[in-house]
């Protein structure tokens, strides 16, 4: 049956394809499926447009204006919020915060990754250490900082155990570590990530490849410097861009360490622009700008471009293809 | 030994021993960590509040359960469940329901416009969710405004952040779902059509039962997405009555320095994270094969 069924549906289309042809003009026939294409498709299609897309851009058109929300009047502003934000020390700051937070976390993230990558091909136990490594992606940054910022505590348990081994106490959470931890909370919890995602591409590497390398002498180093590397770069380069984009959007975690009281407002040393943004929509209490805000986002979107070109075009190069 | 190389193999102590070992050693450290940290939130959750700070690296001398039905039982907490529950699995299954079909769509169409709607719903998934703040919060007040007119009674913040949800997951479930359906043989729909079977009942009985992992995956990866989302439900339902479990748990932390049930907040640590671990059991692999999906070659 359905070896004649496809028979026939190859045999069809001439047969369509004429009559459609005659009408539009177009060369292949439309398969009756194809009838379903708007109906099935309009749902997803309305519902993204009206409500990320529009106010997407709805959000850029904003940012050109000076507004307090619906109901206040808007005024229009030109590029006056863009230029106030270059001068808006809170939103200097967590942006600085949030570009040490996408490099140096970012180099900490794939040292990590790629030296877990050389050992992590062969190791006994590697799909246990993996899952194990990936779990803190599935849970909530919130539940993660709460139990981490009970540890952190000025009085709490790591102080404790410093002080046992002849340590002083840290203000961990403190005005000046805060972000650190923030930073190294963040490389802990999303590095099992790009570790899964880098080893996916690690086990398509023919295992041929490393014997041959290790029988004509080459060391672990050179292996990995010149099969794994190579033939991952891809990889690597879509990885970085990921890192960037969710590195520019961070903002539970910060919450969570920062949460002595009032949830949504964190010391300047610990905001991200993320954070900030947060803090001017939602006002507290002071007159929201959601013009500032919105050109927040803007700003965002432009610097998340600029280095995705840039990381692009660092780590182009010419593919390796397996022969 | 290969003739053609000529050369033997070399082990060099620092690079192919020493180095190695550190770092499988640096790794299972980090696993232990990682379930150290777990097993003791757990164990924290039973403690009384005054072992929880004293003693937090002791065992519990008793257990003390009622810390997880307290928790539960906390006006803000038991709502705020319900919240997750409910937003979590409509949201989720409304997501599916809605991009399974257009990912069909666009994964088997010859039409040149197919092309360039897969970009257009790719291009969502580049946006950062921050940059729609402002005017998810704009849609949100209008859209609430004018559906209390229209509705009165039943329409709130939940609803709109529902909404919401959905339609910021749906780039993402859309390009998942189309890249998996794409990699399914044509052969078995074709002979379903040529049966007379309509477009929708080709898509229920052939295509849904066919790509079944890859929905599976996609559901999985929405129901840990709702679950933990927070930004989202901070802006547009922040109410009391309206908090999800994460947006709940912050405000109890929040509060630890007036109250100090340090119990019932682990408890509360536990009720959030344990249903995900749970799930992380159950199809671990399958969660990091769909977060990964598309990305690795």
């Amino acid at each position: 049956m359905s070896a004649t069924a496809v028979r026939i549906s190859r045999e069809t289309p001439p047969n369509t394809s004429a009559r459609e042809s005659g009408r539009r003009g177009r060369r292949t026939p439309r398969p009756a499926r194809e009838r379903a294409f708007w109906p099935f498709l309009l749902p997803a299609l309305v519902l993204y447009s009206a409500l990320f897309v529009v106010p997407a851009l709805y959000g850029a058109w904003v940012s050109l204006h000076r507004w307090a929300g619906p109901g206040a009047e808007m005024s229009w502003r030109g590029l006056g919020n863009y230029t106030s934000l270059l001068q808006n020390e809170a939103f200097r700051s967590s942006f600085l915060n949030t570009l040490v937070l996408s490099v140096g976390g970012g180099a900490a993230v794939f040292a990590v990754t790629f030296l877990a990558m050389t050992v992590l091909r062969q190791a006994r136990g590697r799909a246990f250490i993996r899952s194990v490594v990936f779990l803190p992606m599935i849970i909530s940054a919130i539940a993660v900082g709460a139990a981490i910022g009970f540890l952190l505590n000025p009085d709490g348990a790591v102080n404790d155990l410093l002080g046992a081994v002849g340590i002083e106490a840290l203000p961990w959470l403190g005005p000046e570590l805060v972000f650190r931890c923030v930073i190294a909370g963040l490389v802990w919890s999303s590095t099992g990530f790009y570790i899964a995602l880098m080893m996916s591409a690690v086990d398509a590497i023919p295992p041929h490849l490393y014997e041959d390398a290790h029988l004509s002498g080459a060391t672990k180093w050179e292996q990995f410097r010149h099969i794994t590397l190579p033939l991952t770069w891809d990889v690597f380069s879509v990885a970085a861009v990921l890192w960037v984009v969710n590195s520019l959007k961070v903002f539970e975690i910060v919450l969570a360490f920062t949460t002595g009281g009032t949830p949504g407002n964190p010391p300047l040393e610990a905001r991200t622009v993320a954070v900030q943004q947060y803090i001017t929509v939602s006002g507290g209490n002071t007159v929201p700008e959601l013009g500032q805000g919105a050109a927040m986002g803007v700003f965002v979107v432009l610097v998340t471009v600029v280095l995705i070109v840039l990381i692009r075009r660092v780590t182009r190069r010419d593919r390796v293809e397996l022969s | 030994m290969n003739p053609v190389h000529g050369t033997r193999p070399v082990t060099r102590f620092v690079g192919d021993v020493l180095v190695p070992r550190l770092t499988s050693a640096a790794l299972w450290l980090w696993v232990v960590f990682n379930l150290a940290l777990v097993a003791w939130v757990g164990l924290q959750s039973l403690k009384s509040p005054g072992d929880v700070w004293l003693h937090p690296f002791s065992l519990p001398s008793a257990p003390e359960w009622q810390n997880w039905s307290r928790a539960w039982q906390a006006a803000q907490f038991s709502k705020a469940a319900l919240n997750s529950v409910v937003l979590t699995g409509a949201g989720s299954v409304l997501i599916v329901g809605i991009a399974a079909p257009a990912a069909y769509a666009l994964a088997r169409s010859t039409r040149r416009v197919a092309g360039g709607l897969t970009g257009y719903f790719a291009m969502g998934m580049s946006i950062p969710l921050q940059t729609l703040i402002i005017p998810v919060v704009v849609v949100k007040l209008s859209l609430s405004t004018f559906m209390v007119d229209w509705v009165t009674g039943w329409w709130d913040d939940r609803i709109t952040l529902l909404i919401f949800e959905v339609a910021l997951s749906l780039p993402f479930a859309v390009f998942v779902l189309s890249g998996h359906l794409r990699s399914l043989p044509q052969e078995v729909e074709e002979a379903a059509e040529l049966d007379g079977a309509g477009p929708l009942r080709t898509f229920v009985q052939v295509i849904v039962p066919l790509a079944r992992p890859g929905i599976v995956t996609v559901l999985v990866l929405n129901v840990i997405g709702l679950w933990n989302s927070t930004l989202l439900v901070m802006v547009i339902a922040p109410g009391e009555d309206e908090r999800t479990l994460p947006v709940a748990l912050l405000h109890l932390y929040g509060t630890m320095q007036y109250s100090s049930d340090w119990g019932g907040m682990f408890a509360g640590i536990g009720i959030l994270v344990f249903p995900m671990i749970v799930l992380y059991l159950w199809c671990g692999r399958r969660i990091v094969e769909g977060m990964t999906a598309g990305i690795g070659k």
